[in-house]
């Protein structure tokens, strides 16, 4: 049922199965691009028998910018997953994870540190999924997203940093046990 | 508007210009900046701050200040000296406006740029200057820097100068900015230099990073890329194989692109036993432990792989089984597919000598055994619809009757059991659609003619494809299941456990029978001249009442949403279609392969949706003028400075076809209809803005418009022996038709100058658009493939302007000496009397009167598409009448001898023509008045109530009785009744704002 390859810019023209779902975001033309630019081999997709795209992730590979080398929320250089998505008729078979194994081998093969990513707080199913594979809170991000997913008198809603440490990490000094209880604003990330 | 690199602000000034000038350059205090740098320059003679003056006066308003800049740049091009960088910054940022208008980057520019390099090749600055170039696509440049920075930096351990200059060489090699016969050189030189990088690699026992040889995925990659387009095939097998670029030596190092590119290769040219022996090595790979147990375990390997007959397929299958359990489950059920698929390649007498003919096949056990693990999942129908389908008759029989019901076990609970009923009603469904279930039939019976060319096996009656005696049983069937949940109260309580909501199959199969029933077909002939000639509106309204029912329990279905949109948009109920059109969200660049779903046609369905506080169309316009921009395609620089070379090419090739999108197409062309209908003024700034780097000609004459409507979420129970279902539903051809409106003007566009020496300017203006206008469209309407893109509608229209612009072209240039008029006038004047006539008659006479029953009503407001050509043809009929009489009037004026003005028989044929199209635009606000009288009636949601379920008193069909069960009989339907009243008054109304004289 379904084939993991490379994405590629026609995938977009295929995306409905994926991006109809209110969870996943759609994004302009240039951000797409600027990650098969730029980390093409960390944008994977998930296909099925008619090519139509039923899973993908997108990720980089960084270190937070060098003007912020001093702040304490400076981040060395890690994995990032900007989006990870699968269809709901394809939920459920290990789709995701192996999309996310796969940007973990990348970020080991290229040294990084650790893997971490941005979820809605009341994002549950996510939260779960992550957490499955070993991922823990590591801070809360205030009011990251400017809306709010379930509660629209709310006009914001806050957001867990979640990380994995990679085989560099041998002493887990990247991740945390209370990271819920780190609370950062929005203007902290990058 | 063309790519502006300083659209951030101006470039810095040289560090040694002094703190006063500097600051007012940097406050944008113009005049202080111009007065300085004369100062400066006199005194120190330096020619810089001559630049920054002549800059700066481009910044001032006045034309000739603002253009002296472009006689300094044009200087320096021809002078053939190095010129300075700040300088050439400076004047890049004066002439932002003029780059792409007066003067053309890849003559000035970027030649300059290259220029500079060529002395300054080791500096800093020189990627920047590739980097200016590539933003503004002037790929010539580009490659010339890049050959400048590959020698300078040649055995680096920077290898993107390289491969930045073989990356840019094949570009040219495919690009219209060279010349044929340079493309043949570029083409040789890329390959040429990449064989000698490949050889490196073969040859040495390890790469460096300093060696010009191939050592990332990117490098290799390329090679093949280059290799397919420009190589042979021989050399493209025998590099396949080899033992470093291999595809199975890169498979080992991690790396698939390159796999998976050279299967697509091998694909187009047939060379199945290449792909077999690959996909066998790659699996072989997994299990002997040189990649990870599935790296490749993808449906797509398997499916070439086993498409061979041999043991060794079966061994290797085999031993994945084993490994099954180790795997994820969709790795677990890509090789159950397998498996399925194995079992359907190998000739039947293989597998099973003993039974060759029996029901219950290996096919059928097969199917079977996948459907034991696997039936309850939501995917299930999908990944066995295909097999199902190829099952001969008495083996679909075999599966439905005996082994399907048994899938559950011994003891299933009633959500198994009901979806397993589920299951069953959709493949019966798509079982209807496949030849196996029909066997052929006299269908001449006693010497007439039957209409019934088949038997069907399941029923045995005499049927037409499909057998609508199945249809009708299937209805039946799947509504007492959707019945049995909606009245137990566990299974409802089970729904929300299960993978997938089974009423929504089940309505799902219900509505599809009903639509097939309705009498849709793909493509009806008399499509969107009355649907309602081939249609039964009461079967159709009561599938989409049905199905309007589900979306209210499961609201969330995107596929039965997008069903119903085109469903509702097909019967001209246009806001009912968008309100639920709108939660969908389609945004940013999802728009392009989504938009059409809704928005194809949408002005000559519903005009009123334009006249909405925010612009209809404005999402769609906002995405391309933001992704089409710049000349270049988007983050094009990201990919160079990455070294993402498969990445670059892949990013050209998308925007070459994002800026010919139908979409694209679409917007503006629904866009201007709609502006036209209201007698608004044509905005042609979209296609100033996007279409500015081809000329909208080359889009009109040359150019295949790409078309990529996404139906993948469209929910498909049909086989692939018949179209899907969203050819039956689509009003009118898929969105290719928008040729001809870019370029159409109407008459009434010209500005018709008043000053006499201006009237032969205007005149000759005027011929040359026809002319251009005349030859595009006749163009078009003799295309053979156009008559497929159009509906009857449309084809009228278009032929009707092809003769206005041949008649107009006629009527101005005939001089009024002459004594026998050409033939052309009374040929073209006739067929758009007769085309009026029979716009008139065929659409409005029979229901300008009060239409005499709802389903007439009803039929007129469907027909709003057709309306709409009428009210096209007599409008551009009248335009054009118009403006040749009024030019009649203007030379007589103008010129006292009588010489002037048009020929007499002209001007009666022309009075004649408008009093026609006068007349027939009448009668069409009468049409638009008609209608909405008869919606202001009472009593509209009993009257529609009656064609979907029947008058109240009498007594129902089966079929309606099943359908007035599920959705709750008239009480229950009277909800949506009334949103499709509304929707149609809400369009009456909005034609009611139509322009009609
Ligand atoms: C989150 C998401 C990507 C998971 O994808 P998936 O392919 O279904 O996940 P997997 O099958 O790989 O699940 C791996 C494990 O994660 C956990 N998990 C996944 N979905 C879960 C759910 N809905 N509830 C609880 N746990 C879940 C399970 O432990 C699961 O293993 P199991 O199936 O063996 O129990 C998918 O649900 C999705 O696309 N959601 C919408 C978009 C989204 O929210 N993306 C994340 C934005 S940050």
């Amino acid at each position: 049922m379904a084939n993991f390859r490379r994405f590629r810019p026609d995938d977009l023209n295929k995306l409905s199965k994926c991006n109809l779902d209110p969870l996943t975001e759609t994004y302009e033309l240039s951000f797409y691009l600027q990650y098969y630019a730029k980390w093409p081999s960390l944008f994977q997709v998930a296909e099925d028998e008619n090519g139509n795209i039923i899973g993908y992730i997108m990720g980089k590979l960084e270190s937070s910018p060098d003007v912020y080398k001093f702040s304490e929320h400076y981040l060395p250089w890690h994995a990032h997953i900007t989006a990870v998505t699968v269809a709901p008729e394809a939920r459920r078979l290990g789709i995701g994870k192996l999309l996310t194994e796969q940007l973990e081998a990348a970020g080991d093969a290229g040294n990084a540190w650790f893997v971490d990513l941005f979820v809605r707080k009341t994002n549950c199913k996510a939260i779960k999924f992550y957490e499955s594979m070993g991922y823990s809170i590591f801070r809360v991000v205030k009011e990251y997203y400017g809306d709010h997913s379930t509660d629209p008198t709310q006009d914001s809603e806050d957001a867990y940093d979640m990380r994995k440490p990679l085989k560099r990490d041998v002493k887990k000094e990247h991740i945390r046990a209370d990271g819920e209880k780190h609370e950062v604003d929005p203007t902290d990330v990058w | 508007m063309a790519y502006n690199r300083y659209r951030y602000g101006p470039p810095a000034l040289k560090s040694s210009v002094d703190v006063q000038l500097q600051s007012a350059f940097s406050d944008g205090n113009w005049s202080a900046v111009i007065r300085l740098a004369a100062k400066r320059f006199a005194t120190l003679k330096d020619p810089y701050y001559e630049a920054i003056r002549v800059s700066t006066e481009a910044q001032l308003q006045g034309t000739a200040e603002k253009c002296a800049v472009l006689v300094h740049v044009d200087e320096l091009v021809r002078s053939k000296k190095t010129p300075d960088i700040d300088t050439l910054d400076l004047y890049e940022w004066a002439c932002q406006d003029f780059i792409g208008y007066e003067i053309d980057f890849a003559e000035t520019f970027g030649p300059l740029r290259a220029r500079w390099v060529k002395a300054n090749a080791s500096s800093p600055m020189a990627s920047s200057c590739l980097q200016g170039c590539l933003e503004q696509w002037d790929l010539v440049s580009a490659q010339q820097i890049a050959a400048t920075l590959d020698k300078t930096y040649a055995n680096t351990t920077d290898r993107r100068y390289m491969f930045w200059n073989i990356t840019l060489t094949f570009l040219l090699s495919i690009s219209p900015q060279c010349t044929e016969a340079s493309r043949k050189v570029y083409s040789l030189l890329t390959v040429r230099q990449l064989q000698k990088a490949a050889d490196i690699t073969e040859n040495s026992e390890k790469l460096e990073k300093t060696d010009r040889g191939l050592l990332t995925e990117e490098e290799v990659c390329l090679y093949y890329r280059v290799l397919l387009s420009h190589g042979t095939k021989e050399e493209f097998l025998a590099r396949l194989r080899s033992p470093k670029l291999g595809a199975i030596s890169q498979l080992k190092q991690g790396h698939k692109l390159l796999f998976c590119e050279c299967l697509d290769a091998l694909e187009t040219w047939g060379e199945w036993d290449t792909i077999y022996e690959l996909c066998r090595d790659a699996l072989k790979l997994g299990l002997d432990g040189s990649t990870t147990p599935f790296f490749v375990c993808d449906l797509r390997i398997w499916k070439m792989f086993v498409s061979r007959a041999l043991d060794e397929v079966q061994e290797v299958l085999k031993q994945f089984i084993e490994l099954k359990d180790k795997a994820t489950p969709m790795y677990k059920k890509n090789i159950s597919l397998a498996l399925l698929e194995t079992t359907f390649k190998l000739p039947s007498t293989t597998i099973n000598p003993d039974h060759e003919d029996t029901a219950l096949s290996p096919k059928v056990v097969q199917i079977g055994l996948f459907l034991d693990q696997y039936y309850e999942r939501f995917a299930a129908f999908d990944d066995v619809k295909g097999y199902v389908a190829e099952l001969g008759y008495e083996e679909a029989k075999t599966f439905l009757e005996d082994v399907l019901p048994k899938i559950p076990g011994e003891n299933p609970t009633k959500a198994q059991q009901i979806i397993i009923k589920a299951l069953e009603c959709r493949l019966r469904y798509t079982l209807t659609t496949c030849p196996q279930t029909l066997s052929p039939h006299p269908t001449v019976v006693e010497g007439t003619d039957q209409g019934k060319p088949f038997q069907c096996r399941v029923c045995s009656n005499l049927a037409k494809s499909p057998c609508e005696g199945c249809l009708r049983k299937l209805i039946i069937d799947a509504a007492d299941a959707h019945r049995q949940i909606t009245s137990d109260k566990e299974l409802l309580a089970a729904i929300p456990k299960l993978d997938r909501d089974p009423r929504l199959d089940l309505a799902l199969v219900m509505g599809n029978s009903l639509l097939k029933l309705s009498g849709l077909r793909p493509g009806l002939p008399n499509f969107g001249q009355s649907l309602w000639q081939d249609v039964q509106p009461d079967i159709l309204l009561q599938a989409v009442l049905l199905l309007d029912t589900q979306l209210k329990v499961t609201p969330n279905d995107n596929g039965l949403r997008l069903l119903l949109v085109q469903l509702y948009l097909l019967f001209g109920c246009a806001s009912y279609a968008h309100q639920l059109w709108a939660p969908l969200d389609v945004k940013r660049t999802i728009q392009d392969a989504l938009s059409p779903l809704f928005f194809d046609r949408i002005s000559s369905i519903s005009p009123g949706l334009f006249q909405g506080t925010r612009p209809l169309m404005e999402p769609l316009r906002a995405y391309y003028t933001q992704s089409l921009r710049d000349p270049s395609p988007v983050r094009i620089w990201d990919a160079f400075s990455s070294g993402s070379y498969t990445s670059i090419l892949d990013m050209a090739e998308y925007d070459k076809k994002l800026r010919t999108s139908c979409t694209l197409v679409m917007t503006l062309v629904e866009e201007r209809r709609a502006t036209r209908l209201f007698g608004g003024k044509l905005d042609v700034d979209i296609d100033d803005h996007i279409l500015a780097s081809e000329s909208p000609a080359d889009i009109v004459e040359d150019t295949t418009l790409v078309h990529k409507t996404d139906y993948g979420s469209f929910p498909s129970l049909e086989s692939a022996n018949g179209p899907p279902i969203q050819e039956f539903i689509r009003l009118g051809p898929g969105p290719s038709q928008y040729l001809d409106l870019l370029t159409y003007t109407p008459p009434k566009d010209y500005k018709p100058s008043k000053a006499a020496e201006a009237a032969a300017r205007d005149k000759a203006y005027a011929l040359e658009t026809l002319t251009r206008i005349n030859t595009s469209l006749t163009d078009l309407l003799h295309k053979p493939s156009t008559p497929k893109l159009l509906t009857p509608a449309e084809t009228n229209y278009y032929t009707a302007l092809s003769l206005l612009s041949a008649l107009v072209l006629t009527a101005i240039s005939l001089p009024k000496s002459e004594t026998s008029v050409p033939k052309i006038v009374s040929q073209t004047t006739q067929p758009l009397k007769t085309t009026l006539t029979t716009l008139r008659t065929g659409l409005l006479s029979p229901k300008s009167t009060v239409p005499a029953t709802t389903q007439q009503a009803i039929s007129s407001l469907c027909d709003m598409p057709s309306f709409a050509s009428v009210r096209d043809v007599a409008f551009a009929v009248k335009l054009s009448a118009a403006f040749v009489l009024s030019h009649h009037e203007k030379e007589t004026a103008r010129d006292k001898s009588g010489k002037s003005g048009l020929h007499k028989e002209v001007v009666a044929e022309m009075k004649a023509l408008e009093s026609a199209a006068a007349k027939t635009l009448g009668e069409a606000k009468g049409h638009v008045g008609v209608l909405k009288g008869v919606m202001n009636e009472s009593g509209w949601l009993d009257k529609l109530l009656d064609v979907v379920l029947g008058e109240e008193d009498r007594e129902m069909g089966e079929l309606t009785e099943k359908v007035s069960e599920i959705v709750e009989g008239r009480g229950g339907a009277e909800e949506w009744a009334g949103k499709v009243v509304d929707g149609w008054r809400e369009g009456v109304k909005g034609w009611g704002m139509v322009k009609f004289e």
